[in-house]
This record gives C-alpha cells, structure tokens and sequence, in this order.
C-alpha cells in the first residue's frame, strides 16, 4: 500500500509523526520504506539518525532517480545502517525498515513530464512487490510532487493507496487543511485532472493532527482556573471549526499529542526513550503505534 | 570470450499460479512473436528474445574508459505459473574496427558487445562483478529490470501477491575458452564464437583474487553480497552455449526460493508467536513456493557438475530441505495443538 504524507503548512510534524508510523509499522511485523518526496529539504536521513543522508544523500536519491540518471534509487536499511545504537538491531519478527532519501542540493521540479511520471509509477509498482507499506512524504503545500503522486496513482488501479493530511491544532491550520484538500488546485481537484473520481479519492484521504496539547494534559496541571476555562472554550471552538471544514473527528484518522523529546528533536521514537530513559511520553509512542494500524486498518477508512 | 550478464528474480504480481495459458499472454506482451513453454517437470514459459541497443561504457575494475557498442540480449520467463525472471547478457568482444559501425551490423550479431581498443578480460569481469552499474556504465540488471516490470504491468495479473517478497539480482560473468583461445588474456579481434579468448584454461586470464577457480576445468564461485546481490563467476573452458544462461537462471531462481522462504520463516517467529500466528505466516510458502524447488531440472547434462559443486557448498538443496522440513513440521504441530483446543483430541 502507499501512504502519500502532506500538509498545507510546513513544520506541521509529517516528516516526524510519518517516520515514527513507518517505525511502528515495521516493529508491527510489516515490511516498510519511506520514500522522501520532499525534494526541497530532504531531511529524513536526520529522522532515522542516518548522518550520511541527513540532508539527503549523495549517492543518488529520489530527485536523480526520477530525473532518470540512475536506475536504481540508494536505498538504506535502517535496521543496519541507523547511526543510533539502539535501532541497529532488528528486533525479532520485525519487518525490514528501509529509507530511499532525497538527493543532497536536489531543489523542487518545476514540472513533471511523462517520463518522470513513468518513472515514478514504476518505482510505485515495484516497491509495492517489495514492501506492505510504502510512505511518500511529500513536501508541504501544492506542490509538483503532489501532483505526481495523484497522476500515478491513477495509472495504478491494482496498487491501494491512502492520504495523510496533517495539521495542527489551530485555526489556521485547520482552515489550510480543509483547503489543501478541497480548495482549488487541492488534492481533490488535480485528481480529478488526472483521472481519480472525486468521491472514491475523498474516501482515500484522512487527517492527522500533530502536536496536540489537550486541556486537560498533565503539562497543564498548575494553570489557573480562568486560563483552564479559557482553554476548555478555544478548544470547543476549534472542534466546531475542524466540523465546519470536514476535518472533525469522522474524518481525523488519529492525533498524536504534543511530545517533550520531539519539541527539541526530530527523531523517532524507541520504547527505550518511554521505558528506560523516559524521557518521551507513552502516550506518544501509543497514538503512534495507533496510526500505525490504522493506516491498514479497512474498517478506519470506510465511506464517510 | 567474456559473457556477463544479470538474472533478477520476483514473484509474479497474482493472488495464485497463472496457468500456462496466460503465460502465453502475460509474456506475449513484449513482442508479437510466440511465447515458448515446456511442461516437464515444471511450466516454464519464456519470452521471444529482446534486443536493446546500446553505447555505452562498460564497468572496468581499474575503472578505464571502456566503449561498448552492440546489442543486449534479453527475456522474460515464467518458471510454475509463479516465479517471474527478467535475464540480461551480453558477450564482449573487440572490435575490428575503430569506430562505430552501422546497427545493421550490431543488429546482425544478437547479443554482442563490441569493445573499442585493448581491455583486459579480469579487468572488465571484475568491474562487473564488482560494482555493477557504476557511473553511468552499461546496466544489465536494469534493462532485465524493465522486461520485469512489462510483465507485472499486465492486466491480465491481479496484482494481489500472496506476500511481499524482495526481487533477488544475480550478477553473473563467464570466462568461456574454446576453439580460437589464444590465451593473451585480452579480447581478440573477431566478432563470432570462433574468436573466443581470455579464458582461464590457457592460464593468462587468471582472475585475481579469486582462489577457487582452477586453471584446467570448469570452475564456479557463487557470492553472497548485500542489498540482494548475488555474483556468480564461471570459467567454461569448453566455450560459451546458451545453456550457460539457463544455468545462471535456474541457479537464481532457486536463490531466490531459498531466500524468500529463510524470510517467511524468520517473521514466523516459532516459538514466540502463538500458533495461529506461526501457521498463518508460514501458510503461503506451503501454498506458493515449496513445489517449485527443482534444481538442474531443465539444464544441459553439461552443467550437472556446476549443481553438484554448489550443492555441497553452499549446499543449497540441504538448507532448503531443512526448511522445509520445519516449516511442515510447524504446521503440523501447530495443527495438532488447535485440535486438542477445540476439543477433538
Ligand atoms: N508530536 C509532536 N510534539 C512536539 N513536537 C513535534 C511533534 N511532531 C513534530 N514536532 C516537531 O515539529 C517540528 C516540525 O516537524 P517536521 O519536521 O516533522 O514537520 P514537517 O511538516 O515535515 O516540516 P517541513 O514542511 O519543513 O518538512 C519538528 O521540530 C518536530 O520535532
Ligand atoms: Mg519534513
């Protein structure tokens, strides 16, 4: 299955919340692989703690394979090549875990021609041989990646595929996120130019909120009563909004809650970073195991 | 004369064995002409040959700019209704000329690749081996690639496999004497079988570094490397016969078989998964890949001792066996076990 990863915003946290599904999802049993799309800031690497691709790599990532100056996209293992100690063992029944970073000094297209997209749809089609999930982290807005993806897709009626929009809690970004699906020149409207019907893309396409901070959070514990009730009433008012604009809970495939180690850091994380050194939360960890099912989980993704 | 080629093996992108009849369709896509299929023991059913046209470099160990103007050679097979192969050689040769000819003249000798100036026969089999397609150099393993991916595009595929499997790729590079060796370890000039050279049996073509293949008769040296990358080095010194490609294609497709099943196995995790879980994770092998193992079934007599020198080491058949063996052994515990649940023991 492919997972195509947008927001409308950037720093929104699809590269975080993605990489850490991708995790979860391969600790579950799958075979996995996360393909960095974000041909601008391909930073991935840095996600997985691979120092080497941190900033994409240099032996020929995404970019160059769809330029067709190669033929064969890097790839790296991340249960062998991870620079962190603690995820260079693959733990027993795990799947493989592999990342195809972006090129280093890549830049966006400024088109997308058909050969590229022929590329691209056979680099979809023999990774979907290879893997039960491939994740394509897009780069964030309308971007030609987008596109390619919707275009590809539609020549693949065998392949299932899904859509993560993510957003965070706020006005803003939930007016962005209804619009970057249903707004002109949105995901919506450029599928249909390349041949998806407008309804069956619909039913492919769910939200994720990131960084969450619930009223009720622990880390809100010493507020005052007035700044409690002040907050219990922005978050009301925010659930009507995300109603207004389709991206309520009937359409929310998960949210992931604001985490301490994620806010100073981009990386995955371990069930040692809960259990052990504690330092990250375990209902982090949680919700991201939850998405992780989920994304396959049919009964999640039935006709809204 | 120096053959080389590359062998990619996946499954056939279909919720179960297509019948011979749709062999014909789903290979009959890359050409007009007629799929060929033989029954016993196993359906194989293989495509027309494909000629693609390059001019290129060619990898080289000491990383020389090597030329190569001529054809590839290519098929698709089917091998049980299941297993897909895309297979790529080319056979090296000098050129008699300086420049590039016209392509009625590649066109005319199917699967030669004509090099341009001297080139050392290791040089170029160790390049290959090696690295492959490094910096833009001729990519057999692509161009096999792509006869793959024509297949599993077929509509006539459901695309619903049983199970996630890694496509495997077996490099492989045959030092073939014969008639004609003149044992310079250089490509002679010539352009057909009769101008073959560079072979290890006449001594001036021993490849360095790799102990095992003996000067006098046929040698074989299989490696295992990472990122699915198999290479298989060969001395024939009773000169290329395409039996040499069936070889390296049954070799790769039973690779394949035995690492796909060391894969189910391994995710099954007997012993800690419950019983259903083992029983459910190792069910597709017994349905999809424990019947096709059948090595050497199809080959040349020739290519016998090949088989036997791998089977004792690294003695594929024994490891497969011994699979086997636990995968059934598991589902039939783990059978009993459910039954003495439900009650009925
Ligand atoms: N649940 C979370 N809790 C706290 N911080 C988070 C959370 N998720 C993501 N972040 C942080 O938000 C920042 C942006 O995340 P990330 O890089 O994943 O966003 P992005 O949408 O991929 O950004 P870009 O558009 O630049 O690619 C990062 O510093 C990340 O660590
Ligand atoms: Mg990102």
């Amino acid at each position: 299955m492919l997972v195509f990863a947008i927001s409308d915003k950037g720093g929104t946290g699809r590269s975080v919340t993605g990489s850490n599904i991708v995790y979860r999802r391969a600790l579950q049993g799958s075979d996995v692989c996360y393909l960095d799309f974000d041909f601008g800031s391909p930073t991935a690497g840095a996600i997985f703690s691979v120092s080497s691709a941190a900033r994409g790599t240099a032996q020929g990532g995404m970019h160059r394979y769809l330029e067709g100056r190669l033929a064969d996209p890097h790839r790296i293992d991340i249960w062998s090549e991870s620079d962190r100690e603690g995820l260079r063992t693959k733990p027993p029944g795990a799947g493989q875990m592999v990342l195809f970073p972006g090129d280093e000094g890549g830049g966006e297209f400024s088109t997308v021609s058909e050969e590229m997209l022929q590329r691209c749809v056979r680099l979809f089609a023999r990774l979907e041989e290879e893997f039960d999930l491939c994740l394509v982290d897009l780069s964030a807005g309308r971007s030609f990646a987008a596109q390619m993806a919707l275009a590809a897709t539609a020549r693949l009626p065998g392949v299932p595929f899904r859509w993560l929009v993510f957003h965070r809690w706020t006005r803003q970004h939930i007016i962005a996120a209804d619009g970057l699906v249903r707004g002109q020149q949105g995901l919506l409207a450029v599928g249909v130019q390349h041949g998806h019907d407008e309804e069956a893309l619909a039913d492919h396409i769910r939200f994720v909120r990131t960084a969450v901070l619930e009223p009720d959070a622990a880390e809100l514990e010493g507020l005052r009563e007035t700044q409690k009730a002040w907050l219990n009433e922005c978050d009301r008012e925010l659930r009507e909004l995300a109603g207004r604009h389709r991206v309520g809970r009937t359409s929310m495939l998960g949210k992931i809650p604001l985490d301490p180690v994620l806010q100073w850091r981009e990386q995955l994380i371990s069930d040692e970073d809960v259990l052990s050194s504690q330092i990250a939360n375990a209902e982090t960890v949680a919700a991201f195991d939850d998405l992780a099912k989920k994304i396959v989980d049919d009964s999640a993704w039935e006709a809204l | 004369m120096l053959v080389m080629g590359e062998v990619r093996t996946g499954l056939l992108q279909n919720s179960g064995e297509i019948p011979e009849s749709l062999c014909q369709s789903v290979l009959g896509l890359l050409s007009g002409e007629r799929v060929r299929v033989s029954r016993r023991p196993i359906v194989y059913a293989v495509s027309p040959d494909q000629l693609t046209g390059v001019d290129c470099r060619l990898a080289s160990a000491s990383r020389a700019r090597v030329r190569g103007v001529g054809t590839v050679l290519s098929r698709a097979s089917v091998t049980g209704g299941r297993l897909l192969q895309g297979s790529s050689h080319i056979r090296v040769v000098r050129s008699e000329s300086d420049h590039r000819l016209s392509w009625s003249h590649y066109l005319a000798r199917a699967g030669v690749v004509e090099v341009f100036g001297k080139v050392r026969v290791p040089d170029l089999a160790e390049g290959f081996a090696e690295n492959g397609a490094r910096d833009d150099c001729l990519d057999l393993g692509s161009v096999s690639e792509r006869f793959m991916d024509a297949v599993q595009a077929s509509p006539f595929l459901d695309r619903k496999a049983p199970f996630r499997s890694a496509r495997t790729r077996l490099r492989w590079v045959a030092e073939c004497g014969g008639p004609g060796s003149t044992g310079t370890g250089n490509t002679s000039a010539g352009t057909g079988a009769g101008a073959a050279s560079g072979s290890a049996a006449s001594g001036g073509a021993e490849i360095p570094g790799t102990g095992v293949l003996s000067p006098e008769g046929p040698a074989i040296r299989f490696t295992l490397g990472r990122d699915q990358v198999r290479t298989l080095r060969l001395v024939l010194p009773g000169g290329f016969t395409p039996g040499v490609v069936d070889f390296c294609e049954d070799l790769a497709l039973h690779d394949w078989l035995l690492t796909t099943l060391l894969v189910i196995v391994e995710r099954a995790r007997v012993g800690t998964a419950t019983r259903g879980e083992v029983t459910a994770k190792l069910a597709p092998a017994v349905d999809h890949l424990l019947h096709l193992w059948m090595p050497a079934a199809r080959l040349d007599e020739g290519f016998a001792p090949f088989w036997e020198t791998l089977e004792r080491r690294p003695g594929f058949s024994r490891q497969w066996q011994s699979l086997v063996e636990r995968v059934r052994d598991q589902i039939a515990i783990n059978t009993l076990a459910l039954l003495r649940e439900a009650g009925g023991w």
